[in-house]
């Protein structure tokens, strides 16, 4: 059971790099934000379904929330234009360990500080060492 | 030019991080699906308005390219739907690293194939080396992940 959820979740990092794979090309062809908005639109459609069925019901309103934390969408699109600029130039490994990095080193920030109302959890060395080698690995694919 | 690109993908890590927080945030008040939601549709109508006022005209649009070009949602949906069930059951620590292997398994084999219509970029001496030292940045996320969980 436990390994059959490990396979899921490979499977589902596997499906964000085959996102950014046909993103690229179709960003090519019919202009990066059209390409854009063909992800959210389809994603708010599929989503809007699995709302409607599995959310549980009584949840409270978006709008009994403070107004920072529904910025996500906001961020979303810039994400997603950039892997659609990124992966014709670089390829996509390389986008994603750039991705990868940026990742990292924004989760360290964050922690550190206990931005957006995370838990306050101080810098951590094994993160040092793990964006240290992420970085080298990118060095390592801008030789290639 | 592939350095600005490098700094681009960088730079959509740190907002991805940004989001993944915020959405945390959210998404224990109102319901993981709700919060998805959320992010979708606003992203839709912000690069809505973005077409509307900045997109060039285009020859093709997305009705006219092949419907396997549109999957990439499909791709992305369930992501969300599997971390919220397997994040429960085996933990953030082992979910974020076999994501991460995922998707570095995948973006070699499309790259080194060009499958989707992308680019070739072959194998090679530096590439594996570079595969070496994300398997040894996993392990470092990894061991982090679960001292502090």
């Amino acid at each position: 059971m436990q390994f059959l959820m490990i396979f899921f979740v490979v499977l589902g990092g596997a499906g964000l790099s085959v996102e950014a794979g046909l993103l690229g090309p179709l960003g090519a062809e019919v202009g990066e934000l059209w390409a854009t908005f063909s992800i959210f639109g389809v994603g708010a459609a599929l989503t809007f379904i699995l709302m409607l069925f599995f959310s549980p019901r009584n949840s409270p309103s978006f709008f009994a929330q403070p107004s920072w934390t529904l910025t996500g969408g906001v961020l979303g699109p810039i994400y997603v234009v950039i892997l659609t600029i990124a992966t014709p130039a670089v390829g996509i490994a390389m986008t994603m360990i750039g991705i990868l990095a940026g990742q990292v080193a924004k989760s360290l920030l964050i922690d550190h500080y206990g931005l957006f109302g995370t838990a306050h959890r101080r810098i951590d060395t094994k993160r040092i060492v793990a964006l240290l080698f992420i970085v080298a690995a990118l060095v390592l694919m801008a030789q290639s | 030019m592939t350095l600005i690109m490098i700094m681009l993908a960088v730079i959509g890590g740190a907002t991805l991080s940004m989001q993944a927080a915020i959405n945390g945030q959210l998404g224990s008040k109102v319901g993981v699906f709700r919060s998805a939601f959320l992010t979708f549709s606003t992203g839709a109508l912000i690069t809505g308005l973005l077409i509307f006022y900045f997109e060039p005209p285009q020859a093709v649009t997305l009705l006219d390219v092949p419907k396997w070009q549109l999957l990439g949602a499909m791709c992305g949906v369930p992501y969300i739907v599997i971390m919220v069930l397997a994040v429960q059951r085996i933990g953030t620590a082992v979910a974020t690293v076999a994501v991460i292997f995922g998707q570095l398994l995948m973006s070699m084999l499309i790259d080194n194939f060009g499958w989707l219509g992308n680019e070739t970029i072959h194998f090679s001496a530096s590439r594996i080396a570079a595969v070496i030292c994300l398997a040894i940045a996993l392990y470092f996320i990894h061991s982090s992940n679960k001292t502090s969980a």
